[in-house]
């Protein structure tokens, strides 16, 4: 159990800074999900609250106790890889055992963990395999295996997920998410996934270009994107911005003020007149309960749109496309959001 | 078993074997011929009579020669040379039987006596039975002890002395075994050589006859040939192409036993003591070697510090330093350190090998580094990441470099002529082959023998390491 607290904390490779100054603060028992493009610095930053890369400025504390200087081993912390990082020459109990054996455990408790892991995670029938005898889905689970019976006060997942197909992950998210809520602890967890961040996360830290867009529940970075970055990553498929300019009068009229876009989900688009927008449709998919339309409008602007029905709409159709106002999202010239 | 026949019999062309299987079968089985012909003709050379390997022969199996014996018979008529067949092997190879062999096994005195004349006398200088027969004669007469001295003494002190009137008196047979002892003419020792026997077509009587030869060379056209019925005939000249040889397969064991019980004639051989040096230096060195190469290529492959590249360039350089230039330094090293003689002297200089940390740092940068830092939040120290984690990964690397340390340390010559040839108990089985070859004696039946033991132990390796140059690299959980 443990609260996580990061101050300023900055990462330089030589002359390039890859981290700027991030300042997070994350509760106890939260799961907390670090989502950006890739080469946006989350795993750095994971990397760096583990104790793996060193800290170039600022102050990483868990339960205020400042750990810069701590060792990876001491911080009481564990962590899953991407790649699982399974030793290949051991088998699953050996994995489990190694970290307990080198904090000179004795051998009763080590066994008891590694059975009470075991059983957490269904994987005594291959206890005495090695890792090259297993599934992608096993080695996973061997993987979070060997940090649960660490008993950490903070887990850690770089990307855990992104090695399995897509069912599995489907599955494995599930159980992740069931798993935090049987043990409880804080969990930080990397993925440039915004789906799972979605589901999973108590609370998501937008990154990009090593800095924090945004902190916050998944609904609320849905609800109110706090900038063009924030409002196009999150959701799918993604928002649709237009160009100020290349809206129609009626509805710059009901812009506020310094709006330079309009970005609207595709999902809050119907066929309706109120406040429309004039549509060419280029291409139209058909998904039995959802239908999907791609035009432009009169002033080119790229447009995608979500019907949750089937449409009898064809390509090459001119049709009028509107939206209600609340869902309407105002960003500026500098991209942040204008609060209507 | 079977999967080695299916691995040898698979084949390209989807029915039966293809153009290509052929050619790339025919080429496999040159190579093989190529690195196995010498092996062969090693061991079989190794158990040929030191007889054959005088002789040059080329024969790739032991085949030895039906041998007669050309006895050379000295007496108050001139020299008389006779041919004697039908010996008993031991008569013929007795020079080359070991001494307690000779008379334990055998009883030359109760087989000379079944011959008479000429015979008898070739047979007994033959069997070394001479000076016995006249030491019994000297006491039987109660002639004075400077006679049995007499045969050694220098010529000076021989002027002193005047043997013939103690020949007057004796019998015939008396004054032929004193004087045959004594050196006296006309008297002298008999000879008595084994020849091989041949037949050819007679061109006098055009017959088949048989002729004994000293020597054969095949690269020449004649051979010099004696006429076994008219020995005295003299020498006559044989086409080569025209002889018969007759042979027979007789494997010579002693080249093995001999050595192994140390029982070469003129030096010392130990061969266990050449072995057990050997042994000690090639597992001690192979250890050394293997954990201090591994840790430096652990160190240049998995952490980052200031001159890393600068260490690795200085490592990979010595490399072109050609080893020849170093004797004089590793001499003086080894010598200043007080470990001449001793076999540390042998293993420590060449523990560190820049192949083998080029090697093993090659291998090592394959294993993620994921896996160290996975170690190193399970609370891993350094030690034991480079023990329990990184040591087993690069097994597979540290199989080829123990196999190589184990081949260049047992067949090393150098190191052990720089660091240990002033002490003979030190000396390493490639130390003790040499010996067989020295100023005045050049015994390379025992050489080839003890050639063939000394591949044993690297073969052995070789079979039973290659397995984890395969395996360990099956699987390495990281996708």
């Amino acid at each position: 159990m443990a609260t996580l607290e990061l101050k300023q904390v900055r990462k330089n490779y030589g002359s390039l800074e890859v981290v700027h100054g991030v300042d997070l603060f994350i509760n106890n028992g939260e799961f907390c999900v670090l989502v950006g493009p890739s080469g946006c610095g989350k795993s750095t930053l994971l990397r760096m609250i583990a104790g793996l890369e060193k800290i170039t400025k600022g102050e990483i504390l868990i339960d205020s106790k400042v750990v810069n200087t701590i060792s990876a081993a001491r911080r009481g912390l564990a962590m899953v890889f991407q790649s699982y990082a399974l030793y290949p020459h051991m088998s699953v109990r050996q994995n489990l055992a190694f970290g307990l054996e080198n904090l000179k455990m004795n051998v009763d408790e080590i066994d008891k963990r590694i059975l009470e892991a075991a059983r957490l995670l269904r994987m005594e029938e291959y206890l005495q395999r090695k890792p090259g005898q297993l599934s992608g889905g096993q080695k996973q689970r061997v993987a979070i295996g060997r940090a649960i019976v660490r008993e950490p006060s903070i887990y850690l997942f770089d990307e855990p997920l992104s090695n399995l197909d897509a069912e599995l992950r489907v599955a494995t998210r599930v159980e992740l998410k069931a798993l935090h809520a049987r043990l409880g602890n804080t969990m930080i967890y990397v993925t440039h996934d915004q789906v799972e961040a979605m589901t999973m996360a108590d609370k998501i830290v937008v990154m990009n270009d090593g800095i924090i867009e945004q902190v916050g529940a998944p609904l609320e970075l849905y609800n109110k994107p706090a900038n063009k970055f924030v409002a196009g990553f999150i959701g799918s498929p993604k928002m649709n911005f237009i160009n100020f300019d290349s809206l129609p009068n009626n509805i710059k009229e009901i812009a506020p003020s310094k709006s330079s876009t309009l970005g609207i989900r595709p999902e809050h688009l119907s066929i309706i007149d109120k406040n429309a927008l004039l549509l060419n449709v280029e291409t139209v998919e058909q998904l039995g309960s959802d239908s999907f339309l791609y035009g432009k409008t009169t002033g080119n602007q790229k447009i995608s749109i979500k019907l949750n029905h089937q449409t009898e709409i064809q390509s090459n159709q001119d049709i009028k496309v509107g939206f209600n106002l609340e869902d309407a999202h105002w960003f500026d010239n500098d991209d942040r959001s204008i609060n209507s | 078993m079977s999967a080695v026949l299916k691995f040898l019999s698979r084949t390209q062309g989807k029915n039966g074997p293809s153009f290509l299987d052929w050619v790339s079968y025919a080429y496999l089985f040159l190579g093989f011929l190529i690195i196995f012909l010498p092996v062969l003709w090693l061991l079989l050379n190794s158990i040929k009579s030191q007889f054959l390997l005088q002789k040059l022969d080329t024969n790739i199996l032991p085949l030895d020669y039906d041998r007669v014996v050309r006895a050379t018979v000295f007496g108050p008529d001139g020299k008389e040379i006779f041919i004697m067949k039908d010996m008993p092997d031991w008569v013929i190879y007795w020079n080359e039987l070991r001494d307690e062999d000779k008379k334990n096994e055998n009883n030359p005195n109760e087989f000379i006596s079944q011959y008479e004349g000429k015979e008898y006398y070739a047979l007994r200088t033959h069997l070394g039975l001479v000076s016995e027969h006249a030491k019994n004669l000297i006491n039987e007469k109660n002639f004075p002890e400077w006679l049995i001295k007499y045969p050694s003494m220098f010529p000076d002190a021989k002027k002193e002395y005047d043997p013939q009137e103690y020949l007057i008196n004796l019998d015939l047979e008396d004054t032929r075994l004193l004087s045959e002892f004594l050196g006296i003419k006309p008297y002298k020792p008999n000879g008595f050589t084994s020849q091989i026997l041949i037949s050819a077509i007679n061109s006098e009587t055009n017959k088949v006859e048989e002729y004994s030869v000293s020597r054969l060379n095949n690269n020449k056209d004649t051979v010099n040939a004696r006429l076994i019925t008219n020995p005295q005939g003299g020498i006559v000249k044989l086409p080569t192409e025209d002889i018969i040889v007759n042979k027979k397969l007789r494997p010579s064991w002693i080249n093995y036993s001999d050595p192994l019980t140390n029982n070469v004639r003129g030096m010392s051989f130990d061969a266990v003591k050449c072995l057990s040096n050997s042994v000690f230096v090639t597992i001690v060195a192979t250890i050394i070697t293997v954990l201090i190469n591994s840790m430096a290529a652990f160190a240049l492959s998995k952490y980052k510090f200031n001159g890393q590249i600068i260490f690795f360039i200085i490592i990979l350089a010595t490399l072109m330093v050609p080893a020849s230039v170093l004797i004089v330094g590793i001499f003086k090293m080894v010598s200043v350190t007080g470990l001449n003689g001793s076999l540390w002297g042998v293993i420590i200089p060449g523990a560190a090998t820049p192949t083998g940390v080029f090697m093993l740092r090659q291998y090592m940068l394959t294993i993620p580094d994921e896996l160290l830092e996975a170690a190193r939040m399970d609370a891993a120290s350094e030690w034991s990441i480079y023990w329990k984690i990184v040591f087993p990964l690069a097994l597979p690397a540290i199989a080829v470099l123990g196999i190589l340390s184990i081949i260049w340390r047992w067949n090393d010559l150098i190191l052990p002529m720089i660091a240990v040839s002033t002490t003979k108990t030190a000396y390493t089985i490639q130390l003790c082959l040499l010996d067989f070859q020295g100023e005045y004696v050049a015994q390379e039946h025992y050489r080839l023998a003890m050639t063939v033991v000394s591949l044993i132990p690297t073969t052995l390796v070789f079979v039973f390491l290659q397995r984890y140059i395969t395996s360990g690299i099956a699987s390495t959980g990281i996708k």
